[in-house]
């Protein structure tokens, strides 16, 4: 057996310094809440484990236009901080395992794990999320529709960390929701996730809308079909009900231990219209839910 | 009474709230070797080559063993089917097939690593129906060269037990009924899921076996080590830990047998823990089950007559099946009236890992198709669902189907009524998506025997010498202390009660079927009038009184009508230690069988419910119809406990029955692949409930003393899980308004009931 | 690997290889056995302490990463044998049945009244969604919050 290395560092430089040393024979290592359930079940294999939940930049919160998460932001962190500004965020952040995951857990820890079911993704595509890359050779931006690449695959390369998550808060006027379908109310892997954001006009049309769900497909997405019949729309029964037919035209759901592919597609159109329900509540400012 | 009926503290909270109580797990002795199993990965095959010599040269592994190192026989609770080690063929997935001490868990996992082994895969069997058939292959088919344990019973093939009682009458009725109630009936497995997993300390010295083991049942242990290693059951010494929940599933023998042959073996003591997900594969879980009902019925909704036919999966060993086998026809009528009722009840090999106690053993599934049928009844019938369970209560004095009376059967009615006082049931279940469900059951106190020794110490503590196992349930902790407490009018602080030592203590039955505080305490009390006596002989003389003139007072021997004359009993044990006398005293019990028809069946093997209790639970559900949800709004039980010993204790093992209920009807899902091995094998898939899932439940207890209890007390801990899947599917299939018929009712369950509701 | 923290007030240097969790460190090195092994896999929080403060699943927690830090397990917090106020109210509701996932609830709720001392039943079922009881029904748990509540008004 070989040995691993633990390496801790406390500046974002060593930590590039590291990864440019070691490449993807490093595991990044924040709370450790996913990757270390992987490693003990033998799914990953690094020679070093670089943990940088001591790098004081990375742990910035920043909310000035937009919303600057460092990548040691936490789940608590957020449902404690950000409810008002990214409800649905915070929302999906709430449901993450328990309290000792959302404790150290991290938002970009569960979008770098890359899984179907990641439920801060949803939210975060809808909130327009671009994920901050930094390595020796320097820094670079991507949306993070086009971060996450795959199960367990992400655009991040061998060399470079992901330095912060940049998000869209809420604008006003607009709403948004995270749904997440599961039998238990809690520590659940989401059977089906959603989130929606709307956004709307003073005659209360939509003028905005983005839809997002996860656990359908391998990659969480953004529903753009559905979202343009949204547009312009008062959310009347008929454009969302047509909403949720390409909400189910666009998911590529499996059968898996947790649920079937039937239940998730039976689940979705009627979550939508839940999700409308709610986030048409929350729009506008009137009878906003918190 | 000062101490019995109080809320006391259980004696061992200190020491569990603090960390300090020792479990298996926490354990260790000196050069101690870790254990680790290799099991098999598939569910039927034959072992094609089994090579250990790699795996025995690995630097710090002191020893590997295989079938061909354990005795060549079987054994087992009731037929002699399992082996120690799979020979030649494995029988389900996570049977043993070799075992290693080593070192380190490294040095221990590198050995298993090492072990060179080959399975020819052969498919299957598990559906259950095909597995009774004639057309299945044999899960064992050497099964006739087994041997029962007992008197041999009816079985042949994979039908390891078959217990059928066909009274005259029953085809008679069916035809002139005026309508014929079908139902089919399914319910999934159900792992006990206790926190701390299965885990043995053993160790071999001089000749003798001692295993340290957080067991329900310690001379269970000794005598089914003793039997599957062909040797004398004093030759092995069984101590008993803390024990971090057990629900059924410790109550067999286990891994422990394995750590015993290590240590031998390695000639150093070893550690064998489970893993979870090897606890969760090999766990003798709750039996999933089929239930067919018929029953014929009067336009009032009597039952003029039923036939119910019962498939138990016993996996790939018999364990306790065959006495399972007997229980529907003990449930097939329960709380309610029936006419000739014909019930046949096979248990069933399977290739899967062998099934056996959980709590509510089969209770759970068979009152989930029982109570499912009355409501279907009532609806066919177009009669409110609890009238028509009203109509139909049973009485005192009448019977169950083996002919045992029931002598105060009409505690249900009175159960009934105390539930309608909290939550009336024509208020409830109302709006949409909403529904409210009720189950009834008589259920029984487990009759083993138990046998303590009482004693004084010389600082006027009591101690209680007893093998009887602290699952969790404050049996011990609370029951049997407060209990012994009262006896001689002690604070309950001064009972010590000792820890489980088959060398040391008389024998126990174990903590099963609730029967601890029931039958140990009625053992303490016959020990504690013996006691007495010799505490008074004692005394009179340091009192200069006659002993019948003596009487005990808050723990100090008096002279009844003389206050101020008394001693401590510190000074009275003082006294006897010093005249080279004891203050010691056994007491034992075992609950004598109530009277049956034993031509009522054949294979009846378990056939009677002694001291039976009365059980009325209500449940109120609502159902998301997007998602299929199920939240439990409000949970009502009313249970007759005879005597409460202790509110707290009795409140805690309802409230905590009811929990596990709500997790088999709703959560907790393990299915069996056509590979023969489980699907969920973490609990991050095998759905426990949580805080957020599980109601405050409404407990109200009834108290109808038992002239044979320990201050009236009959058993408590088993029953509150039995009647919650049917009244919470019961629930369900009223706010769907279609009928849910199997369990786990899961999220997707609940959205195809809808649509059928809606189709109709 | 060499590694120094504190544990319940008391510096410790043990030398485990990289990727040990902090759980078997607690349990193995330390022989602080109060922290319990449910699942590992962090869906049971038998194995909750507090790392600065903090509840985490030591299960889930690399040893290595509690460096310098200050972890309190379930042998730190009653002190000299004198249970905590929430300690003695689980004993004496019928909180706690066979107590193998009593120490991960201390801590957690612990924890919880440290940060809110007048918890809402609601609160306290949210707190401790990660732990899980397989005895009690929860309620009598919940039943010693508030009465630890209760009794520090």
């Amino acid at each position: 057996m070989r040995t691993l290395e633990f390496r801790t560092v406390t500046k974002v430089d060593e930590a590039l310094e590291s990864l440019s040393q070691l490449g993807d024979e490093a595991q990044v290592l924040a709370g450790g809440t996913d990757v270390m359930i992987q490693y003990q079940r033998g799914e990953l294999h690094p020679a070093t484990l670089l943990h940088i939940e001591g790098v004081e930049e990375l742990q910035r919160l920043e909310q000035d236009g937009s919303v600057t998460l460092g990548a040691l932001v936490t789940h608590r962190r957020v449902s404690r901080t950000l409810a008002d500004r990214l409800p649905a965020l915070s929302e999906a952040c709430a449901t993450v395992g328990g309290w000792q995951t959302q404790e150290v857990g991290t938002v970009a820890g569960n979008v770098c794990n890359a899984s179907p079911a990641a439920d801060t993704i949803p939210p975060l595509l809808i909130a327009g999320a671009v994920v901050d890359l930094a390595s020796g050779g320097g820094t670079r931006s991507i949306p993070l529709e086009q971060f996450v690449l795959g199960r367990r695959k992400t655009a991040r390369a061998p060399d470079e960390l992901v330095t912060a998550i940049r998000v869209e808060p809420l604008p006003p006027g607009a709403g948004e929701v995270y749904l997440k379908v599961a039998p238990r109310s809690a520590m659940e892997v989401a059977l089906v996730g959603l989130a929606v954001r709307l956004q709307l006009d003073q005659d209360r049309v939509v003028t905005d809308a983005r839809i997002a769900t996860c656990s359908v497909a391998p990659v969480p997405f953004r529903v753009r079909g559905a979202e343009e019949v949204l547009v312009g729309s008062r959310l009347e029964t008929d454009a969302v009900a047509e909403a949720a037919d390409l909400l189910r035209a666009a998911a590529d759901p499996i059968d898996d231990v947790r649920a079937t592919a039937a239940y998730r597609l039976k689940v979705l159109g009627p979550l939508l219209e839940r999700a409308a329900t709610i986030v048409g509540e929350r729009a506008g400012g009137a009878t906003r839910w918190s | 009474m000062t101490t019995v009926g109080t809320r006391s503290a259980r004696g061992d909270g200190p020491v569990k709230v603090s960390g300090s109580a020792m479990y298996t797990v926490d354990f260790s002795l000196p050069g101690m070797l870790v254990g680790l199993v290799l099991r098999s990965p598939v569910a039927r095959g034959r072992i094609s080559r089994l090579d250990v010599e790699q795996a025995r040269r690995i630097p710090g592994v002191w020893a590997v063993i295989t079938a061909a190192d354990a005795p060549g026989h079987r054994s087992g609770l009731a037929i002699k089917d399992q082996p120690l080690f799979a020979v030649g063929a494995v029988t389900h997935e996570g049977e043993a097939i070799a075992a290693v001490a080593a070192e380190s868990a490294e040095a221990a996992q590198a050995a298993i690593d090492a072990i060179e082994l080959e399975i020819e895969p052969e498919d299957p069997v598990v559906d259950l129906d095909f597995a009774a058939s004639d057309d299945a292959p044999l899960v064992h088919p050497d099964w006739a060269n087994f041997e029962a344990v007992g008197e041999d019973f009816p079985r042949r093939g994979n039908v390891c037990a078959e217990m059928l009682a066909d009274p005259a009458g029953v085809d008679e009725a069916f035809g002139r009924a005026s309508r014929v109630v079908e139902g089919e009936y399914r319910a999934g497995r159900q792992y006990q899921a206790y926190l701390e997993p299965r885990g043995v300390v053993a160790e071999y010295r001089g000749g003798r076996y001692t295993v340290h083991v957080s067991h329900q049942f310690p001379f269970n242990v000794r005598d089914r080590m003793a039997a599957a290693l062909g040797v004398r059951p004093s030759g092995i010494r069984v101590i008993g830990h803390h024990i971090g929940g057990g629900f059924g599933a410790k109550l067999d023998l286990g891994i422990e047998v394995h750590a015993a042959m290590l240590a031998r073996a390695a000639g150093r003591p070893v550690k064998l823990v489970n893993e979870r997900t090897e606890d969760l594969l090999t766990c003798q879980c709750r039996e999933d089950a089929i239930v067919r009902l018929r029953s014929a019925v009067d336009a009032e909704g009597r039952v003029l007559a039923r036939d119910m036919d019962v498939l138990l999966d016993a996996g790939a060993a018999a364990t306790d099946a065959p006495f399972l086998a007997s229980i529907p026809l003990l449930l097939a009528a329960g709380p309610y009236r029936v006419g000739p009722t014909r019930v046949r009840a096979r248990a069933v090999y399977t290739n899967t890992a062998p099934t056996g106690a959980f709590r509510g053993v089969s209770g759970t599934h068979l009152i989930f198709a029982l109570e499912r049928h009355i409501d279907e009844i009532a609806r066919s019938l177009d009669i409110d669902r609890r009238e028509l369970r009203l109509n139909n209560l049973k009485e005192d004095g009448d019977a169950l189907l083996n002919g045992q009376v029931l002598e105060d059967a009409s505690i249900l009615r009175e159960a009934f009524d105390r539930v309608e006082e909290v939550a009336p049931w024509q208020t409830l279940g109302k709006g949409e998506l909403r529904g409210v469900g009720m189950a009834a059951c008589v259920w029984l106190t487990n009759p083993m025997p138990g046998s303590v020794v009482l004693k004084v110490n010389e600082d006027g503590t009591l101690g209680v010498v007893t093998a009887a196992t602290e699952n969790g349930s404050g049996a011990v902790s609370m029951g049997i202390s407060q209990i012994a407490a009262e006896e001689l009018t002690l604070p309950v602080e001064a009972v010590v009660v000792s820890m489980p030592d088959t060398d040391s203590a008389p024998y126990d039955a174990g903590s099963q079927g609730s029967r601890t505080t029931h039958i140990v305490g009625r053992a303490i009390g016959s020990a504690a009038e013996v006691l007495r006596e010799q505490i008074y002989e004692i005394a009179s003389g340091l009192l200069e009184a006659a002993p019948e003139d003596l009487e005990l007072v808050d723990g100090r021997v008096g002279v009844k009508g003389s206050p101020g004359a008394d001693v401590s009993l510190a000074e009275v044990a003082r006294a006897a230690t010093a005249a080279g006398k004891s203050l010691a005293a056994t007491g034992s019990y075992a609950t004598p069988p109530p009277r049956f028809d034993p031509t009522c069946a054949t294979g009846l093997l378990f056939p009677v419910f002694p001291t039976p209790t009365y059980h009325v639970h209500l449940a109120e559900v609502s159902v998301d119809p997007v998602t299929g949800r199920v939240t439990v709004l409000r949970y009502v039980v009313a249970q007759e406990v005879g005597k409460v010993i202790n509110p707290a204790g009795v409140v805690g093992q309802v409230q905590g029955g009811v929990a596990q209920g709500i997790g088999y009807a709703l959560y907790e899902n393990l299915e069996i692949g056509r590979d023969g091995r489980y699907r969920q094998r973490t609990l991050e898939t095998y759905r426990l409930p949580l805080a957020v899932d599980v109601p405050n439940v409404e407990v109200m207890l009834l108290e109808h003393p038992d002239p044979a209890g320990p201050f009236g007390a009959k058993g408590v801990a088993e029953p509150p899980v039995v009647p919650v899947a049917a009244a919470i599917a019961n629930a369900i299939s009223d706010a769907v308004g279609a009928p849910i018929n199997t369990l786990p009712v899961l999220p997707g369950n609940v959205l195809d009931a809808l649509d059928r509701a809606n189709k109709v | 690997m060499e590694l120094t923290f504190t544990v319940n007030g008391r510096t410790v240097n043990v030398d485990v290889p990289g990727g040990t969790t902090l759980l078997d460190v607690l349990r193995g090195s330390l022989q602080l056995t109060g922290t319990k092994e449910g699942c590992v896999e962090g869906e049971c929080g038998a194995c909750t302490v507090l790392v600065d403060g903090r509840p985490v699943d030591s299960c889930l927690y690399a040893a290595h990463a509690a460096e310098g830090r200050a972890i309190t397990t379930i042998e730190g917090i009653s002190t000299d044998g004198e249970l905590s106020a929430l300690q003695r109210a689980l004993v004496d509701t019928g909180g706690v049945q066979c107590g193998f996932c009593t120490p991960g609830f201390v801590i957690t709720l612990t924890a919880l009244l440290e940060e809110n001392p007048t918890p809402i039943e609601d609160e306290v079922r949210a707190a401790i969604v990660g732990n899980i009881c397989r005895c009690t029904g929860y309620t009598q748990i919940i039943d010693a919050v508030m009465e630890t509540v209760e009794g520090g008004r």
